[in-house]
């Protein structure tokens, strides 16, 4: 009995192993690219180009056996001589020393390259920030007097948070080693000026974890104003489910439970508008929002009140076709004689509609949510043209500039993708089941 | 408006109901409104307005009436195009004829049609191919600015993809359909691409893409050992596949064939953006597939096996017929999406040039926002955009002519 048993069911594990087989493979061609993307926005400039698969960051050994972090007070002096060779415009104005003489093991590993070891000395710049842009400044490393290494650094005064590390040098301070400048500033020790004073500043010097981990996060979030953008998205969603949700109830009620004439003409109008493809409305739209534009500015007085606003981002988006379509089918479904009995209690269309229609709407109304949701936080192609400045521009717009701009630290690229996804992902996990059923019955993005 | 339509239409019960229905719509027109005017000043008004920039030279300001000039730059000579759609005529033609043999029986008559389907084959491709000389005489005089060129790489674009993630989609989700655990982290995952924003998801390909130090050609090299100079470029490529194949294969292909751009294929920097496309949509059309699988009753597969079908025979005659609504809507969809595609197109050419490398990957759509863009003619982007708009309406016709018959609704 037994023996005959057997067979069978071991073809029906082999199946059944083969199956879980293919899913998983399936799964994997789906979230390699994320993969990927993570490994390399933890990487360094350096292992991604030398194509180390795992990054350094995702070890143990630069988090292992952390210096103690301290606060000094760095005196500051007139630039020595040596000075001389870089133009007097970008001469710092003041300079100071700090000395370093424990460090972590990747820098360690760094100075054993080059011959080194600790005690050495981080030069600090305390530089003219007046120069021809603003926040930046250029700094010219020279030994002697050739200059050698120029470079152009944010300083960021305001926030006190003055990282300077690429000039290390032993005792003798004539002789400078330059060593591979984002790896030091990863996990080299982070200087944040505390308080600057004309004479000295007041440096805390640490190693943070933390800090180390998320360098290229924070590095892109701080290059690229992220946050700005970050704020702007989630301020231009919400405007927009907030138009979407009203105009489409409102509408989609008119169509599901009054009667009025044109009302299968108007409704037919509503779904054509579902066949244009945003290429098409794109030049005249734009056209329409620039004398929106102008209208608002010459008779109302309004400057910018579309161009660059978040007018021109949402409005255009906010009577949605298909969420009107989705709601009215829905709206047609609650029965009638709910509506005659409330209208004898003298219940009009607008407190029925408040009070009875939408709190039994919540499932379609999430749907909606959701579509519109991830449809606005995605949207590219309008945005793009409609921003020429940050105050609106949201967080699709301001990762294409990143990456226009940082093409070739793909490691920053890829940190700048995760910010933009995660949010994404965070509304996703938690309403993932809304999500596909919503979509496997209604079908479309927003 | 409502009180000039007393007595017409809905309006024809007793006047004490009238006024109450007119107060209804009334209301009805103010809940209306909002929507209706913007889907009026965003959503219609544009299409006409678009037709009316389309008639003019127009640099951000509007320019001299032109009539239907842009149209003429866009699509060449209009013999061309009269060939081109002879040619296309007498394949819809040769189709049709194929389709009505099959009804027809055995005899001479049957043998005439075989014989008159083989001509209008041959005809339209001809013309097809003539068309295709044409179009490369023309991309060099720079007659019709590469428009046509561009659908061409669009009708490239859709075959590269939705006929790929629709099977693999198929597959997948007839896997999920099995009494499995985990099928909706399963679903959830191969969804993942689908809802996250394409500029980042494109950001990435673009890396994986990468010729020197992406994910992709560090596995051929490392993996597969290919040597670095074999190493595909795929998105700075802007040779046609079939060439490129003909390289690796070490055949070597007339000129003529390279030159064409029919017969050349798309570039690999397209099967990069077509394969970043499957990546997107196999996962959304695999939660559709499963939602049009669940539609299916049971019952159906019951009797189909008491009547004695195998796994494959259930397949091919019970699934496929009735999940064919499904397959028509995705294919549409998916069709109409790669002709208005433009996003990601964007992103992963961002390093090439838009649209790049040498116009190899501009499609119609990236083709219509250059124009506005970059080359600031708005006039003869609008043009194209409406051209592209009867292109789609066109398409979804045939689609909806070709599924009659063909979709089963359970």
């Amino acid at each position: 009995m037994h023996k005959v048993n057997l067979l069978p069911r071991l073809r029906n594990y082999g199946v059944r192993s083969l199956l879980y087989m293919l899913l998983t493979v399936g799964a994997v061609v789906a979230l390699f690219p994320f993969a990927w993307m993570l490994l390399t926005s933890l990487k360094t400039y350096g292992e991604h180009s030398t194509r180390v698969f795992w990054p350094k960051a995702l070890t143990t050994l630069p988090y292992s056996d952390l210096p103690r972090g301290r606060e000094i007070v760095v005196d500051l002096y007139p630039p020595a001589e040596e000075w001389g060779g870089a133009p007097s415009s970008a001469l710092p104005l003041l300079e100071g020393r700090i000395l370093i003489d424990r460090v972590t093991a990747p820098v360690q590993e760094q100075l054993t390259r080059e011959g080194l070891s600790p005690p050495f000395w981080i030069m600090i710049l305390a530089a003219d920030t007046d120069s021809e842009v603003e926040g930046y400044d250029t700094f010219y490393y020279n030994v002697n007097t050739r200059v050698i290494q120029q470079e152009t650094v944010r300083v960021n005064w305001r926030a006190k948070r003055f990282l300077f590390f690429h000039f290390i040098q032993k005792e003798n301070w004539k002789a400078p080693y330059f060593l591979s400048a984002p790896d030091m500033e990863r996990w080299g020790p982070q200087l944040v000026i505390r308080d600057n004073d004309p004479d000295h500043f007041a440096v805390r010097v640490t190693w943070q974890p933390v800090t180390m981990f998320f360098f290229n996060f924070i590095t892109g979030w701080v290059e690229s104003d992220f946050g700005r953008y970050m704020w702007n998205s989630i301020r231009l969603t919400l405007i927009q489910l907030v138009g979407v949700v009203t105009f489409s109830t409102l509408a989609a009620y008119a169509f599901a439970r009054m009667e009025f004439p044109g009302k299968n003409g108007i409704f037919a109008v509503f779904l054509a508008t579902l066949m244009l493809p945003e290429v098409v409305t794109l030049v005249p739209n734009f056209s329409i929002v620039i004398q929106l534009d102008r209208f608002f500015e010459r008779v109302l007085g309004i400057e910018n009140a579309w161009l660059n606003n978040w007018t021109a981002l949402t409005v255009p988006f906010m009577a949605s076709a298909f969420s009107i379509f989705l709601l009215r089918q829905f709206f047609a479904q609650i029965p009638k004689d709910l509506h005659d009995a409330a209208l004898i209690d003298g219940c009009g269309h607008l407190r029925f509609l408040l009070q009875v229609v939408l709190p039994l709407s919540k499932a379609p109304l999430m749907s909606i949510i959701l579509l519109n949701g991830i449809g606005s936080w995605n949207a590219f192609l309008w945005p793009l043209i409609v921003t020429t400045r940050n105050t609106w521009r949201p967080i699709t717009v301001g990762l294409s500039k990143f990456i226009e701009e940082s093409a070739a630290e793909v490691h920053l690229m890829m940190a700048g993708a995760t910010i933009t996804i995660i949010p994404i992902l965070i509304l996703y996990f938690f309403t993932q089941k809304q999500f596909t059923e919503g979509i496997a019955t209604t079908g479309l993005k927003g | 408006m409502p009180g000039s339509t007393r007595g017409t239409d809905g309006f024809k019960a007793s006047k004490g109901m009238s006024a109450q229905k007119r107060r209804e719509a009334l209301q009805a027109y103010l809940f209306l409104a909002p929507a209706t005017i913007l889907l009026f000043v965003f959503g219609i008004l544009p299409v006409g307005y678009a037709f009316f920039i389309s008639l003019h030279q127009w640099r951000i300001q509007r320019g001299a009436f032109t009539g239907l000039r842009n149209y003429g730059r866009l699509l060449g000579s209009p013999l061309n195009l009269l060939l081109l759609a002879a040619g296309i005529g007498m394949l819809i033609g040769a189709y049709y004829v194929w389709r009505s043999i099959a009804t027809q029986p055995a005899g001479w008559r049957t043998r005439l049609r075989i014989a008159l389907a083989a001509l209008l084959i041959i005809g339209g491709l001809t013309l097809v191919l003539g068309m295709d000389r044409a179009l490369a005489a023309a991309a060099e005089e720079r007659m019709t600015m590469g428009y046509l060129l561009s659908v061409l790489r669009t009708v490239f674009y859709s075959a590269g993809t939705v006929p790929f993630q629709l099977i693999l989609a198929f597959l997948l989700a007839n896997l999920l359909f099995q009494k499995i655990r985990g099928r909706s982290l399963f679903r959830m995952l191969y969804f993942l691409p689908y809802i996250t924003p394409t500029v980042a998801t494109a950001a990435v390909w673009t890396t994986v893409f990468e010729p020197r130090r992406g994910l992709l050609n560090t596995i051929l090299m490392q993996i597969f050992h290919m040597s670095e100079s074999n190493l595909p470029r795929w998105i700075f490529d802007s040779t046609g596949i079939v060439p490129l194949m003909g390289q690796w294969l070490g055949l070597s292909l007339p000129d003529w064939v390279a030159a064409s751009p029919i017969l050349s294929g798309p570039s690999l920097a397209m099967i990069a953006v077509c394969i970043y496309n499957i990546w997107v949509f196999t996962g959304y059309n695999t939660v559709i597939f499963l939602a049009g699988l669940g539609a299916i009753p049971y019952e159906l597969y019951e009797a189909a096996r008491i009547d004695g079908a195998g796994r494959w025979q259930l397949l091919r005659h019970v699934t496929l017929p009735l999940v064919s609504p499904t397959t028509y809507f995705l294919t549409m969809m998916g069709v109409i999406g790669t002709f208005k595609a433009i996003n990601h197109i964007y992103i992963m050419t961002q390093m090439v040039g838009l649209g790049g490398p040498q116009d190899s990957t501009t499609t119609a759509a990236i083709f219509i926002f250059k124009q506005f863009r970059e080359g600031n003619r708005w006039g003869v982007a609008s043009a194209a955009a409406l051209t592209l708009l009867g292109i789609i309406l066109l398409l979804t016709w045939i689609q909806d002519r070709m599924a009659e018959g063909r979709v089963h609704y359970a």
